[in-house]
């Protein structure tokens, strides 16, 4: 029983943080973590569960906070109405390319993601004339606070982990982790792999794109290498589905908190720890340290994956256990 | 595995002191915040700008700081990203509660950041993010020092009204905000100027080929090039195109990576004869540029590397800043906003005023220059009241050079 408490203290936890915590800075933070855990879950569901690894995300994210972007841009309504049509715009950029792609396995699928991803943003980097290319989209975010842009995020996340966990303990569900461990075992037993692939693809796009076009509504900015950025969305995704836990469902909101924690405390070096160290101790070999660090972030952040992937194969979620009695020295009574 | 327990406990400790004492606000200086690109693909604009803000931040305080107190600089790294650049501004503005924000050298990293300066109402001073719109919003907390990215081909505009009248262009561009900006802005001109563009074509920033590309350009045959590159595109252009024998009247950069020292390195002799749009260069007159050779000499000798007019941008934004607080009523971000609005000064990057025209409100107008690589140095050719050296025009053959 104790168990099922833990997603509702964490979920009252999280519903009351804007009300204790009003620094706009953490709130910032805490938006990202929220838009990386509907990202991680989504990337999740057809990477995780259905076992189709997608290098790709970025094209779904890219597609949601253009069609935000662009209805605001051209039609000069509120971008909150691309809230309604950026899932579904992810969703028509995924269905023709699974229903074609799915053809392919494995590291073949994966390579496809990739290419939809670069076919996109140069596309919307060359037509100028219709996306501004370059010159990205710029709108003037509704709210001055935090709190409701807050508050949108989680109930997205809430709702994205939530509908994680009802379909994959339906009958899609099972049938999406049938085809994650032998695609031709279940389509031996009568499982259309070709159309449950394309319902979980249809899922991380829609999710992905929603959380695209939250993207657009929080950001104010988009441009074409922001958002279709391999880098900093495709490869994040997959970061985070991999150090929370691949096929949990809560592997990637704990994976979501990490990256988006270490990412800025690298960034920031330490939240300022050492420059305030050197500067206590007037020590030049701390102040180099300190230099070091925050320069190498990026450095610092892969090796971090690197030793997460080593010694937590199955992410935080997936190897709880192996923590609990590891670290913890606690032994699970089973 | 005791030790990993350790471990873990002393990274908890770590994380919360680091909280605490970021939670800690300093008692004397004034904070003043600035965002630039310290990490990833910028860095090196980052630097030379950070180096010029120190240089200037030191030479204040050493004749006081401002009222009597010194001004601390808060940089953060905003790693040439608009949402990093974003949490940067708003850290810098929230948790180290800094009355004045500056820097900000990527367009997009501006374009992301502008709003929330003008949101949390906390004045946020530009020093070279260029893209055009970002002052057209009516923003009232932003202010612009560097001239926007449309109006970087000035004098190449009345250069080539006055002296290279050629008939035929083309225009290449990195796929970047400033690139696609600037390079829109010089077609206009080439229609004013009746000038014929055959080609107008942008590539992916960081290429490392660009034959398929100049091949294209060579079977156009035209009189003139412009190309809005960074440093290592601009150098392997040039060299390319001396390789295919490329030969137009004239090759000319539309500012960014052509004024840097490390291109004429990079290009070595090929660099020879190529014009670049500049904001600024160490020679010009010190009555509307005050301290301008000064400060080139003074980098110079400091960090034994050459600056250019991003760094020069970064000095006078950091003097901008302080004749600011100098001027103020209070110290909150308010009343330096006010101060910052009645700026009227003159420094080593140019006169310093905050002006509407056009859609754009709070931008500083500047004058633009010609240059070009000439015995391997950078030589003023344009306007002809500030020329250091007569424009070589035109270009001769590669088959015919030395």
């Amino acid at each position: 029983m104790k168990k099922r408490l833990y997603p509702l203290i964490l979920l009252a936890v999280l519903a009351g943080f804007p009300l204790v915590v009003e620094d706009n800075y953490y709130q910032h933070l805490m938006i990202l973590f929220l838009m990386w855990v509907v990202i991680g879950s989504a990337w999740n569901m057809i990477a995780g569960y259905t076992g189709q690894v997608s290098f790709g995300d970025a094209a779904f994210f890219g597609s949601g906070a253009y069609a935000a972007g662009l209805l605001a841009h051209h039609l000069h309504v509120s971008a909150w109405w691309g809230m309604a049509i950026g899932g579904l715009a992810a969703l028509a950029v995924g269905f023709p390319f699974g229903w074609i792609c799915f053809r392919l396995r494995g590291a073949y699928f994966a390579l496809a993601t990739l290419a939809l991803n670069e076919v996109l943003r140069h596309g919307t980097t060359i037509a100028e004339s219709f996306t501004r290319g370059m010159l990205g989209i710029m709108i003037m975010p509704t709210f001055v606070s935090k709190v409701p842009y807050y508050y949108i995020a989680l109930g997205m996340a809430v709702v994205s982990v939530l509908s994680v966990r009802l379909l994959i303990r339906s009958k899609p569900g099972y049938y999406f982790v049938s085809i994650r461990e032998d695609q031709d075992a279940a389509e031996s037993l009568g499982i259309d792999t070709h159309f449950y692939k394309m319902l979980s693809l249809a899922f991380a796009a829609f999710w992905t794109g929603m959380a695209g076009s939250l993207y657009m509504n929080y950001m104010g900015f988009i441009d074409p290498h922001v958002v279709f950025s391999l880098h900093d969305i495709s490869i994040m995704a997959i970061l985070v589905g991999i150090v929370g836990g691949v096929g949990t469902v809560y592997g990637p909101t704990v994976g979501a908190f990490i990256m988006v924690a270490v990412q800025e405390m690298f960034r920031s070096g330490f939240f300022g720890l050492f420059k305030f160290l050197a500067e206590t101790t007037g020590s030049e070999s701390v102040r180099a340290l300190a230099d070091v660090l925050t320069k190498g972030h990026v450095l610092g952040f892969g090796l971090l994956v690197v030793l997460v992937i080593l010694v937590l194969p199955n992410g935080i979620v997936g190897d709880w256990d192996k923590i609990k009695k590891k670290v913890f020295r606690i032994h699970s009574p089973a | 595995m005791r030790i990993v327990r350790k471990g873990l406990i002393g990274i908890f400790v770590l994380v919360m002191a680091s909280f605490l004492c970021g939670a800690a606000s300093a008692a004397e200086p004034i904070k003043v915040g600035v965002v630039l690109p310290l990490t990833g693909s910028m860095a090196k604009f980052g630097e030379i700008e950070r180096r010029s803000f120190e240089m200037a931040l030191e030479e204040i305080n050493a004749k006081g700081g401002v009222k009597g107190r010194k001004i601390e600089l808060v940089f953060e790294d905003d790693t040439g990203k608009p949402d990093v650049g974003r949490s940067a501004v708003e850290k810098l503005i929230s948790r180290d509660k800094v009355p004045v924000v500056t820097g900000g050298y990527s367009s997009a990293v501006v374009a992301a950041a502008a709003p929330v300066a003008h949101q949390l109402k906390v004045p946020f001073v530009i020093c070279t993010g260029a893209a055009d719109d970002v002052t057209e919003k009516g923003y009232e907390y932003v202010f612009r020092i560097n001239p926007t990215a449309s109006e970087y081909p000035e004098a190449t505009k009345s250069f080539l009204k006055g002296v290279a009248k050629v008939k035929t262009a083309v225009i290449l561009y990195e796929n970047t905000q400033f690139g696609q900006s600037s390079s829109k802005a010089f077609e206009e001109d080439c229609k004013e100027l009746g000038i014929q563009v055959l080609m107008k074509e942008g590539y992916s920033a960081g290429a490392i080929d660009f034959k398929p590309l100049l091949t294209n350009v060579k079977a156009k045959n035209p009189d003139l090039i412009y190309m809005v590159s960074y440093v290592l595109d601009a150098s392997l252009l040039i060299r390319q195109a001396k390789e295919l024998d490329i030969n137009p009247k004239l090759f000319v950069g539309g500012a960014a990576g052509f004024t840097l020292p490390e291109f004429q390195m990079s290009a070595g002799p090929a660099a020879e004869y190529v014009f670049s749009a500049t904001l600024w260069t160490p020679n010009l007159r010190d009555k509307d540029y005050p301290g301008a050779k000064k400060y080139f000499d003074n980098f110079r000798a400091r960090y034994k590397s050459d600056t250019e007019y991003h760094g020069a941008e970064a000095y006078a934004s950091m003097y901008v800043v302080a004749d600011a607080l100098k001027r103020t009523k209070s110290f909150t971000p308010k009343d330096v906003r006010d101060a910052l609005a009645a700026t009227n000064m003159k420094t080593a990057f140019g006169p310093v005023k905050f002006i509407s025209y056009g859609k754009k409100t709070q931008q500083n107008k500047l004058p633009t220059y010609l240059v070009q690589w000439q015995d391997g140095k950078l030589e003023t050719v344009w306007p002809k009241d500030v020329a250091t050296k007569k424009a070589l025009y035109p270009t001769p053959k590669w088959s015919a050079r030395k």
